[in-house]
């Protein structure tokens, strides 16, 4: 659904900040796209939305290069930014002027989603504060049914019962028609609602996996004295958890954080024990 | 499969600038409704009557006034850091919004302003009647002096088109700088072409004369000024928007 090959992208005279990504992304899944502070997920996002373009390299969404920004190609994608103002109309004012730009719009989805977020369709947007106002984006995007959605960090901003309430919402939103990116730093926020990981570090793809796979090549916990010498990642804290080799140990919970960690620590270890575990082999 | 030009998905995105700008629209023509009727008011203190001509001069300055107004913030989403993203991800061609944002602030703002505008001077005439015993007439803008000023407005919105889209920052002031010098190089090149050509008579070497070369140069030239304008620098500008539209990365 969407294919990146050997994107490169800087601001003007700056450096790298994407330095030849490629990646496919597939429908029917939801990705987590990790990576620190100012490591390009914010801008692979953009780029993959049209806003900004390669400077070399491709990025074609739906066999169309994103930068074209034909009304073909955006009519199929919608993104909520990190940061974003809305105007301080009434709710139902905003879906009825944005509404007819996306064919498959679904009014009545819109209003189901503003339920379950406890947004009333006649409450003026100007009057929310941002967390809602991100939620009326989020409900939004979802009944726009583009089959790909970009969220930027949507969980800033969002209370603590609000983040899990968007957990639920996305898992019911994805179908195999859609596919959808979130890019976050914190990891833990996406816990249980991503099934595959994509890892951006030093303007590079660090780790491009699915958490099937994780959780098949690795074991996530507190190790014991005997398995030191397999470690592949611990933490530094006393009675921190570890990563190792899954082997023959019983399948674990995948520890998003630990995972994250242990990739920007230790990405070749890692990807190596991924391999082994894949393919048998240190392909 | 979705064309990149459509009619309806225009009309779509022109009520959606005006939904959303509903409150600037109503802000600045009342602003310019209240000066329209204090300027028509002044006018009146002196010989106790507005004449059509007086009023079309008014209209004319508060019309292009509130035209750049408009333009500017018809465009403001697209230069807005924190409303851009959505503003260029929505699915309207390039070409679409261009042809929108034209359309709403020439035809439909002069539609809107020629109907509002006589409807204040009137009153002007009405309430200067009443306090100060101006004449009472029915004003009548459609007038020849009213399409020369729609003209001229009509000529020079490429150029708050342009300045709307391609200036980040102070915009307005930009664009007024680029109308003036663009006007200075009109009327330069109409000057050097007639000396050029008049060179042997010693047009600029008496007073009387050289002012009678700069009527000369303004009626022979004007002429090939609006087609320059309007058949290619009109054109040019409006094109030079829309790559600026298509390049804008955000």
């Amino acid at each position: 659904m969407i294919a990146i090959n050997h994107l490169r992208f800087h601001y003007p005279k700056d450096k790298m900040v994407l330095n030849n990504i490629s990646l496919e992304l597939e429908s029917g899944n939801i990705y987590g796209l990790f990576g620190k502070n100012g490591e390009g997920k914010s801008t692979l996002i953009k780029i993959m939305a049209g806003l900004l373009y390669p400077k070399t390299g491709s990025c074609l969404v739906m066999g169309e290069r994103s930068e074209r920004r034909t009304v073909k190609g955006l009519q199929e994608i919608f993104i909520v930014p990190e940061e974003f103002e809305l105007p301080g109309i009434r709710i139902a004012s905003y879906a009825r002027i944005n509404a007819p730009f996306y064919p498959n719009f679904s009014k009545d989805r819109f209003n189901a989603l503003l339920e379950e977020f406890k947004l009333g369709p006649h409450e003026r947007i100007g009057r929310l504060s941002f967390g809602q106002k991100k939620k009326v984006l989020i409900a939004f995007g979802i009944a726009a049914n583009t089959k790909v959605l970009l969220m930027d960090e949507p969980t800033n901003g969002l209370d603590i019962p609000s983040k899990s309430q968007f957990r639920k919402i996305m898992a019911s939103a994805v179908d195999q028609g859609k596919c959808i990116v979130i890019s976050t730093h914190q990891v833990r926020d996406l816990h249980s609602l991503i099934n595959h990981v994509v890892i951006l570090d030093n303007a590079g793809l660090v780790f491009d996996r699915s958490l099937y796979e994780v959780s098949e090549g690795l074991w996530f916990g507190k190790a014991q004295a005997d398995d030191t010498e397999h470690l592949i990642f611990s933490e530094a804290s006393f009675g921190g958890k570890s990563v190792l080799p899954r082997a023959h140990r019983d399948e674990t919970e995948v520890d998003l954080e630990l995972l994250f960690n242990a990739v920007l620590t230790t990405p070749e270890q890692i990807n190596q024990a991924l391999n082994i575990a894949t393919h048998g082999t240190t392909v | 499969m979705a064309p990149q030009f459509n009619p309806k998905r225009i009309g779509h995105f022109i009520y959606r600038d005006l939904v959303l700008l509903k409150g600037t629209l109503i802000t600045s023509l009342s602003v310019a409704g209240g000066a329209l009727f204090l300027f028509s008011l002044f006018a009146m203190i002196r010989d106790k009557n507005l004449t059509d001509g007086e009023f079309t001069g008014i209209f004319g300055l508060f019309y292009i006034l509130t035209g750049l107004v408009f333009t500017f913030a018809i465009f403001r989403e697209a230069q807005h850091k924190k409303m851009d993203h959505l503003y260029f991800a929505l699915p309207v061609s390039p070409l679409e919004r261009l042809i929108g944002a034209w359309f709403a602030t020439t035809v439909l703002y002069t539609l809107l302003f020629s109907i509002v505008a006589p409807l204040i001077g009137q009153f002007a005439i009405l309430v200067g009647s009443v306090v100060f015993g101006a004449n009472f007439h029915l004003l009548s803008l459609f007038q020849e002096a009213y399409w020369q000023v729609v003209k001229v407005y009509f000529f020079i919105h490429p150029v708050f088109l342009l300045g709307a889209i391609a200036f980040g920052k102070n915009r307005v002031g930009k664009t007024l700088l680029f109308l003036v010098l663009l006007v200075l190089g009109v009327l330069f090149y109409n000057m050097l072409l007639y000396g050029i050509l008049n060179h042997g008579h010693g047009v600029f070497d008496d007073d009387a004369l050289a002012s009678y070369a700069f009527d000369s140069a303004k009626s022979d030239f004007v002429g090939a000024g609006i087609v320059l304008f309007a058949g290619i620098l009109g054109p040019v500008l409006l094109l030079t928007a829309y790559v600026k539209m298509v390049e804008k990365e955000v």
